[in-house]
């Protein structure tokens, strides 16, 4: 039991600081530290409701009116609609078929023992710290070749090879934690294999391919290098390379810009406010030794 | 227990997996059942992975344009070690790769125990330090192309605005600079990926060593150093690592932000890369493959070292 | 009719000596058969075995003739209630329930009403909606014990099951399960290291070493007539008492006469003793047989075995008194109003009708001829 406990109850690990001075140290560093990741995004948040031309006149004012139509623009007649839609597409089939694909390898490799498993698990591990461009040159010829260049459906696929070994590390750490007993107790109750994938492993799994699926999600919908590569038609564009054609055409349009950004960010935003535990838990994994 | 001791026996007996009978044991099963599991995962990782590297090493020995392919053998290798341009963008990318990584792990570090030490709101500071790890490259690099503009970005603003407007910037114009404001963007999107890592570590700590340093009257400073530093050190090491990887891949924010510019003062490997093989006239890929190749076996050899070394020390430590 | 029959079942992984050597049993219709044994003895791998969760290395093992050594677990028709329970987390009780129906393609209708039934009896009812987190340990080991019965399987097999319950529910349990046995009337393996289960719910016990049977019997025949000393020490609490001695010679026949320990061996006839006279051989007698006083001894030879007392523990209805005596360590378990201190010289008196011989060299018992256990019978019904 430890000393201070004896007092009440405290916080988790909190300690008496040294003193008046060290406190308002703390809380100076902490708040100038929130200013400085939060202000970034709440500065673009008050642009994107503003028209380019108050923002020239004055780059830090409160939107007055707030310009809600920017939005709209932005969405209608700035082809945001149909970036956020190719995104939506490619992302969300990329993301429902790497988690299946991902689990179904997960649980063979985490439950059955046979010759190769655990090289076949360094093997798609190892490709975790491969450097992008030794895959994005011959992917541009492969998918020329198989008429997938500059296709959505070619970029889907590229999507889920990179995030494959990602999803096989996570779920193979959680498949291997539940108990065999339950596999064994299945097997009395009259299943097979397939079936108890189907019936026991992906609904007992469900927190951690919860936490894959808003990872891929999130890392899909961000990624920018091959979805350059990929695809050069505008109608195509995703998100990320569309908003960045954008302001290479209308590099003034800061308005417009910051609208764009916006849409593309609010997934994310929702998808965070909603799941932060699950994310933050997903991101670290495996980081914490 | 025998079942427990058959679960840790490490291999059967050659044969043993397609006899009928061995299939009963409770942790195998037949090969079609395994292939349905393993199959598709492996197809994409071959197709879309495995084949397009082996087929990148293979093309470094080519010279490509469009249709026509010559071999020209170790000729690109041989122009790399003459590629100006290449060394410059290897020696901006290890910069970045060796340096950096310490800047973040411990202002994440620095920040996870801030919010140990009993902050009120933690939960809230910790998402809100998180968020910027969520964005996208390209929306942190716009939002830092503006911040780091010379007419009306916050920074140029902020230094005119206490009467320092001599030293306002072009930030990301002046060769000296633009790695470091790079850098710094790029520490501001994973300073908090690295505090809520630590901050998950410090939690697992045995709470009784933290107590002990307290009922010693250790400072807050003393503790950092004596206890949690050492005690997180196979975390930090990790998280080094982690970083030295990315760091080593890092193309969007460069490309968005600099497109390796002013004077290649921001090249990195990656940057320079996609030049070669998209960007520039020449349309050959045969060269940047090679680039390709020569950096995977670096990122792959520098990874082994680093874990080499890092580990070995900590062995020692104990 | 469920007649499970093991023929020489070996299990053995790579080459190491085997887990499971050449098992025979067969466990007739009916029958609760509890297989018992110290951690790493076997018993679990030769139930997993005839449940198909392990492969079958040799041997052949049949359920009513029919071999089943490559029928795989699921098609098996035997229901399995493991130590951990193994409730699938994310069913709720009725689903636990229902799960193994749902795949032997159970009308849906005749699924509700055997679940409802089960559930009924096993006091269930209010908790079918709750998920296993909800529910307390016993409640768990009941689900589990449900989802087995459910099912009416030609075999019920049970894993340590109550190993995981506190010492008053397992009492209760217990008691569930004897119960159900009679009302079901159906055919169960059970695996445990308590010989109180074993006792109490066997209708035979199979006592299982390094992977062999030692023994197979009713409770009370395997516990009175233990076909060897691992036998004898492993059922019991505390154990038989066990010395190694010489068998020597005496004036009526036969008998063990050393410093520390007299025994006349009333219940052998001379002519099965002699081929192990003058060698070392191992005498018995359990902590129960042994007396302070000549008349609790009772009537007839009695032996002695004289020591020091170093520990006493008053167990209330009783008191254990651990001796040193010269020929190692013995426990009694005498009267609870007995007054003894610790380094007191005693003598414990048993009755010759009490003692056990085992063979010296193979630990195997030295079975008493016909005549003399008769008179043991007798006299034990006497007191």
């Amino acid at each position: 039991m430890s000393f201070t406990s004896l007092f009440g109850p405290r916080d988790r690990g909190a300690t008496p600081m040294p003193g008046l001075f060290g406190k308002i140290m703390l809380a100076l560093v902490i708040g100038a530290y929130t200013i400085y990741t939060l202000g970034p995004f709440l500065w673009l948040a008050t642009m994107s409701v503003r028209t380019t031309a108050e923002i020239s006149a004055d780059h830090y004012a409160w939107p007055r009116p707030f310009h809600w139509e920017q939005f709209r623009i932005a969405w209608v007649d700035s082809n945001f609609a149909t970036y956020f839609w190719n995104s939506a597409f490619v992302v969300v089939g990329a993301v429902a078929v790497v988690t299946l694909l991902g689990a179904a390898a997960a649980h063979a490799l985490a439950r059955y023992r046979f010759r190769g498993n655990r090289v076949i698990y360094a093997v798609l591990f190892s490709s975790i710290i491969f450097p992008p461009q030794i895959t994005l040159i011959s992917l541009y010829q492969i998918l020329v070749n198989y008429n997938l260049y500059n296709s959505l459906f070619g970029l889907m696929l590229v999507y889920i090879s990179l995030q494959l070994p990602l999803t096989v590390y996570l779920l193979e750490g959680f498949f291997a934690r539940i108990p065999q007993d339950l596999f064994d107790a299945a097997k009395m109750d009259g299943y097979g294999d397939i079936e108890i994938f189907r019936r026991i492993v992906l609904p007992i799994g469900m927190p951690a391919i919860a936490t894959t699926l808003i990872l891929n999600f999130i890392q899909l919908w961000n990624e920018f290098l091959f979805a350059v590569v990929l695809i050069t038609d505008p109608d195509k564009r995703t998100l990320p390379i569309g908003i960045r054609a954008f302001m290479g055409d209308h590099f003034q349009d800061i308005g417009m810009i910051a609208a764009g950004v916006m849409i593309s960010v609010v997934p994310v935003i929702l998808a965070y406010v909603f799941f932060s535990e699950k994310l933050i838990r997903g991101m670290t994994a495996g980081a914490v030794k | 227990m025998a079942h427990d001791a058959a679960l840790a026996s490490p291999k059967a007996e050659p044969g043993e997996i397609s006899s009928p009978g061995s299939l009963a044991d409770p942790r195998r099963t037949s090969w079609p059942v395994l292939m349905v599991f393993l199959v598709p995962a492996l197809a994409i990782y071959g197709g879309l992975t495995a084949y397009p590297a082996v087929r990148t090493i293979y093309d470094s020995f080519f010279t490509i344009e469009g249709l026509e392919v010559s071999f020209v053998g170790l000729q690109n290798y041989r122009d790399l070690l003459q590629d100006e341009t290449f060394w410059v963008a290897v020696r901006n990318t290890f910069v970045w790769a060796f340096i950096a990584p310490v800047l973040d792990v411990a202002t994440g570090l620095l920040l996870a125990v801030a919010l140990y030490a009993g902050v009120p709101f933690a939960r809230f500071f910790r998402v809100a330090w998180f968020t910027p790890v969520l964005l996208s490259y390209v929306v942190v690099a716009i939002l830092w192309m503006w911040i780091y503009n010379y007419d009306w970005g916050i920074l140029n603003a902020g230094l005119r605005a206490v009467g320092l407007g001599s030293l306002a910037q072009s930030w990301l114009g002046n060769p000296q600079l633009a790695l470091g404001a790079l850098i710094v963007t790029h520490a501001w999107k994973w300073a908090g990926f690295n505090m809520v890592v630590c901050l998950a570590a410090i939690h697992s700590l045995p709470k009784e060593v933290l107590e002990a340093g307290e009922l010693d009257n250790c400072g807050w400073g003393a503790k950092l150093r004596y206890i949690i530093v050492p005690m997180l050190r196979p975390t930090l090491l990790n998280l080094y690592i982690l970083a030295f990887i990315g760091k080593m891949k890092i193309f969007d924010l460069v490309w968005i932000m600099t497109a390796g510019g002013p004077l290649w003062a921001t090249e990195t490997v990656s940057t320079y890369v996609y030049k070669r093989a998209f960007n520039w006239n020449t349309f050959d890929l045969g060269y940047p493959s090679a680039i390709a190749a020569v950096w995977f076996g670096v990122v792959c050899a520098a990874v082994i070292i680093l874990n080499r070394v890092l580990a070995s020390k900590e062995r020692l430590e104990y | 009719m469920s007649v499970v029959t093991l023929d020489k079942i070996s299990k053995r992984y790579g080459s190491a000596s085997p887990v499971v050597d050449a098992v025979d049993l067969t466990i007739a219709d009916g029958e609760f058969m509890v297989l018992l044994g110290p951690s790493g003895c076997g018993k679990s791998t030769t139930l997993r075995m005839i449940a198909g969760l392990e492969a079958i290395s040799a041997g052949t093992l049949s359920m009513d003739g029919r071999v089943m050594n490559h029928v795989p677990a699921k098609d098996r028709d035997i229901a399995m209630v493991f130590q951990s329970y193994a409730l699938y987390p994310h069913m709720s009780v009725a689903e636990n329930l229902a799960f193994g129906l749902r795949r032997r393609k159970v009308g849906t209708a005749e699924i509700d009403r055997r679940v409802k039934e089960v559930g009924d009896l096993l006091g269930l009812g209010a908790l079918l909606a709750r998920k296993p987190s909800a529910l307390s340990g016993g409640q768990r080991q009941r689900v589990a014990l449900g989802r087995a019965m459910v099912r009416e399987p030609m075999v019920f097999l049970f894993d340590e099951p109550l190993s995981n319950l506190d010492a008053a529910l397992r009492v209760n349990t217990r008691n569930e399960l004897i119960k159900q046995h009679h009302r079901l009337g159906s055919t169960m393996i059970y695996v445990t290291h308590d010989q109180v289960e074993a006792m109490t719910m066997g209708t035979r016990i199979c006592v299982m070493n390094g992977g062999k049977v030692a023994q197979i019997g009713a409770p009370l025949e395997v516990y009175w007539h233990p076909a060897d000393t691992f036998v004898a020490r492993f059922l019991g609490s505390p154990p038989m008492n066990l010395f190694t001695a010489p068998l020597t010679r005496t004036s009526e026949g036969f008998g063990f006469a050393t410093p520390g320990l007299t025994a006349p061996l009333t219940r052998w006839s001379a002519a099965t003793l002699a081929p192990h006279a003058d060698r070392p051989a191992v005498f018995g007698v359990r902590a129960e047989d042994l007396h302070l006083d000549r008349a609790a001894a009772g009537p007839g030879p009695t032996g002695t075995i004289r020591g020091r007392a170093f520990a006493i523990e008053p167990l209330g209805a009783e008191t254990l008194v651990v001796c040193e005596t010269a020929l190692g360590e013995c426990t009694a378990r005498l009267p609870r109003t007995v007054a003894l201190r610790p380094g007191e010289e005693v003598d414990l008196l048993f009755s010759a009708s009490a003692a056990y011989v085992f063979d010296g060299a193979t630990g195997k018992a030295i079975p008493a001829d016909e005549t003399a256990s008769a008179v043991r019978g007798v006299l034990r019904s006497l007191q």
